[in-house]
């Protein structure tokens, strides 16, 4: 029941600056679009999906990454895998093409990354089951493992029963079970491996935070594992076995990877640049599919009919598309600039002065390669901080926006 | 403002930078660096709030329980992107969201618009206003957020109900009462023919005769004969003790309803009708007809709240005067924390006026809320019999409204007493 006329007025900035009355019932009821928000179609939409690849993507880069910088050839699963062939004095029941046994170096973690990628798309499109069906399959997969640890045991036990009697189980009947306690050794060794693609993977289709979490959680867990094994103190009491660690000084040397015909960083600097940045990479786009589909799942029915809510939810997307690209690629190169800012720094100081001081500094190790890199960094980085209030940057990517949607 | 992620990402980065110095530690520099430098590059954009904000009501007054549709159109004027942007058009806590929602994660290039559409219930009478809108800024990845607002209200006003009392009024035994308009044979604003008068400035145009004018040269005015109205006087109760009860269900809404609805049915009889309300002051709204008194009536009612101690005798002994006289009078009060209603009561009878008592039951009103034992219910509840039965001995029409009892029902119990 209207009781009057309806009252329209309009602000700019914050100011009153028009109002006039239109009749009531000019407010038109939200309207029904083709498309929706429903999790069911928005799962489909070309951004979702192109996000969630970036963050695989990233996921499989950043570990392998992480596994070529430090792992093969000094901490490899495939050391652990020989080491208990060896010790228990057969072959492991789990393949060789499974386990990468078969292959030399990086390549050997090419299937397990497959395994690990699919055993995490499994857990996500189990999290989509309904709860009646994910406790079958869980019930079913527990089941399945008993069996398989200890089901042979069994029979074999209970057949010695049946002849002998009451006596304590025979070698024949224990030996059944060293084939499913090395298989489940080697799943358990191989998950541990895996353990952040798993968890990553989980996250990133399984909209998990939690998987995203615990994948960073562990990449960066290992990095700080590995920065204290490899700290020259704890190194030496490490003996043989920390010789094979990386270590800082196979970081050492000329700067060969670039951009702009600039030598900025050496190929480990820029290794471990990658490492960093895929990590922000998978973070930033796996919890931003997160984020957008939890926005969207929270509307109520009507909002997600409404094109103008379809309209925007697009936009923002698009959105975090462009800045995940743009933003992330100018961090990577941002970085690189600022690990070769010191350089750059020295060799303008020497052709400037033509001192001796500044080629006496670039010799230095100590300053190369901490205080004055991280310090030249910062620097660097504080420069690029400030040069926000210069270059007005919105305003220039505005003005070719409209132009473009001019044309 | 940063965010506790970029709180935490930025001093993240710093503490690994220096624990890498510390331990010589590349990855862990390179890796505190690319924080550092992620924090750097993402400050380099800001949305922004320089949008122009247009909301549009269905409806500027409206009635308690309707709903109003209301429309956000939100344009960006500027030349650059708004970026991440989090609308909230603030809506007052009494209204209800019934379809649609008040906010809309947005993301606007250059003159572009979004509208936000959505739908509220009124379920209390009262003055409202929705806005300002609130804006938030979020950055893509999370790591910055600034608050703004866009000081934009629409103002409103939600009427009391109204019920329809007609039905009960016809069946009642006092049709005397409420005669509605009847021609008087005395000169005023009414329809009939009464005499001519010579024309005196200020009198309009329109209601010279200009076949007197031609026939005697002098301006003559037609006056009508006055149309009789009953002069009837609503009296509200909103003193604190009106509370009693629920949000939506205690004396004062109940009677906020009643006295909206007896108003609307005597103003379309063409009766003049006032409205005293009283709490902890005194307001009074002179007797008078038409939609403007109507939506005068409305409006008092709709601001109405319970406040103050005034008794019921000192309303009537400073309004004595000018009630007409013989003129019907219908106090709408709980009757209750106030021992000079029976004397006040007295008095309006004494005069010559028809005294009608609709009176909510407080009791009964407070029991929505507290469990009263049955006892002392009971012996309430006959206080309560004693003080309407005392009230209906000195000439008043008592109504004893129970909270289950529509306005009309109890409007037919002016016959049991």
């Amino acid at each position: 029941m209207d009781a009057g006329y309806g009252l329209e007025s309009s602000v700019i900035a914050g100011e009153r600056v028009l109002g006039g009355e239109i009749m009531a019932g000019d407010v038109s009821p939200q309207e029904e679009g083709n498309r929706t928000l429903h999790l069911r179609s928005l799962r489909k939409q070309w951004q979702i999906i192109t996000l969630q690849i970036i963050a695989t993507v990233a996921l499989v880069w950043m570990y392998m990454e992480i596994v070529s910088t430090y792992v093969v050839g000094s901490i490899d699963h495939t050391i652990l895998f020989r080491m208990l062939e060896e010790k228990v004095g057969s072959e492991l029941p789990v393949g060789d093409w499974l386990t990468g046994l078969d292959q030399e170096g990086v390549a050997s973690y090419y299937v397990p990354i497959g395994v690990g990628l699919s055993i995490g798309g499994g857990m996500s499109l189990l999290a989509f089951q309904p709860p009646k069906r994910q406790q079958k399959i869980k019930l079913g997969f527990v089941i399945g493992l008993i069996v398989i640890l200890a089901g042979r045991f069994v029979m074999n036990y209970l057949w010695q029963l049946w002849g002998e009697g009451w006596t304590v189980p025979d070698d024949n009947a224990l030996a059944t079970l060293e084939w499913p306690l090395l298989m489940i050794l080697s799943m358990v060794i191989l998950m541990l491996y895996l353990l952040p693609v798993i968890m990553g993977t989980r996250g990133i289709w399984g909209l998990s935070r939690k998987g995203v979490a615990w994948c960073i959680g562990f990449v960066l867990l290992f990095l700080a594992i590995h920065a204290i094994l490899s700290f020259p103190v704890v190194k030496a009491q490490l003996g043989g076995y920390g010789d094979k660690l990386a270590t800082l000084d196979v970081l050492v040397g000329a700067p060969t990877v670039g951009f702009f015909g600039m030598n900025l960083v050496t190929e480990q600097q820029f290794s471990l640049i990658m490492i960093a940045c895929l990590i922000m990479i998978f973070q930033e786009s796996a919890f931003g599919v997160i984020r957008q589909l939890e926005y969207a799942f929270r509307l109520p029915e009507s909002c997600k009919r409404d094109p103008e809510y379809v309209k925007q939810v697009d936009n923002v997307l698009n959105g975090h598309l462009r800045h995940t690209v743009i933003f992330l690629t100018i961090t990577t190169l941002s970085t690189m600039v600022a690990l070769g800012f010191h350089s750059v720094l020295l060799d303008f100081v020497e052709g400037v002065t033509g001192s001796q001081w500044a080629s006496q500094v670039s010799e230095s190790i100590e300053l190369t390669l901490t205080y004055g890199l991280v310090i030249s960094a910062l620097l660097f980085l504080a420069l690029m901080a400030i040069l926000r209030f210069f270059v007005p940057w919105q305003r220039l990517w505005g003005l070719v926006e409209s132009s473009f949607s001019r044309s | 403002m940063w965010t506790r992620k970029a709180s935490f990402t930025f001093a993240g980065g710093i503490s690994l930078i220096l624990i890498g110095m510390m331990i010589s530690n590349h990855q862990m520099m390179i890796l505190g660096l690319s924080f550092v430098a992620f924090i750097v590059v993402n400050s380099w954009i800001s949305g922004h709030g320089d949008v122009e904000v247009q909301r549009t009501l269905s409806a500027d007054n409206l009635y308690k329980g309707d709903d109003l549709y209301v429309e956000l159109l939100v344009t960006n004027r500027s030349s650059r992107r708004t970026q991440t942007l989090e609308v909230y058009d603030n809506v007052p806590h009494e209204m209800k969201l019934r379809s649609g929602l008040n906010q809309m994660q947005m993301n606007l290039g250059p003159g572009e618009s979004a509208r936000i559409r959505y739908v509220l219930r009124c379920p209390l009478r009262g003055h409202f206003s929705i806005g300002p809108v609130s804006l938030r800024y979020r950055n893509t990845f999370n790591l910055s957020v600034e608050e703004m607002f866009v000081d934009h209200h629409s103002d409103m006003i939600v009427f009391p109900q109204l019920r329809d009392v007609e039905e009960a009024f016809i069946r009642s035994r006092t049709p005397k009462m409420y005669t509605g308009a009847t021609t008087l044979r005395t000169p005023g604003p009414g329809t009939e023919f009464y005499s001519l008068r010579e024309y005196v400035p200020g009198d309009p145009f329109k209601n010279i005769n200009w076949k007197a004018f031609a026939r005697t040269g002098d301006l003559m005015i037609n006056e009508k004969c006055r149309d009789a109205v009953t002069d009837l006087y609503v009296i509200l109760d909103s003193r604190d003790i009106s509370r009693i009860g629920t949000v939506l269900k205690n004396p004062l809404e109940v009677g906020t309803v009643a006295a909206a609805s007896l108003a609307n049915f005597f103003l379309q009889r063409r009766d003049s009708v006032s409205l005293i309300i009283y709490d902890e002051k005194l307001s009074y709204l002179p007797p008078d007809t038409g939609d403007k008194q109507h939506f005068k009536i409305l409006s008092s009612l709709a601001g109405v709240a319970p406040k103050g101690a005034m008794p019921l005798q000192a309303v009537t002994n400073s309004l004595a005067a000018r009630f007409s006289r013989g003129s019907p009078i219908f106090i709408i009060s709980s009757c209750e924390g106030d021992g000079t209603v029976p004397a006040a009561i007295r008095d309006l009878v004494g005069r010559g006026h028809e005294v009608t008592v609709l009176s909510p039951s407080s009791i009964d009103f407070e029991r929505l809320v507290s469990r009263i034992p049955r006892m002392s219910y009971e012996v309430l509840k006959l206080e309560r019999q004693n003080r309407m039965t005392s009230l209906a001995g000195f000439g008043s029409q008592v109504i004893d409204w129970m909270p289950d009892m529509d306005l009309s029902q109890a409007l037919l119990q002016v016959r049991g007493y």
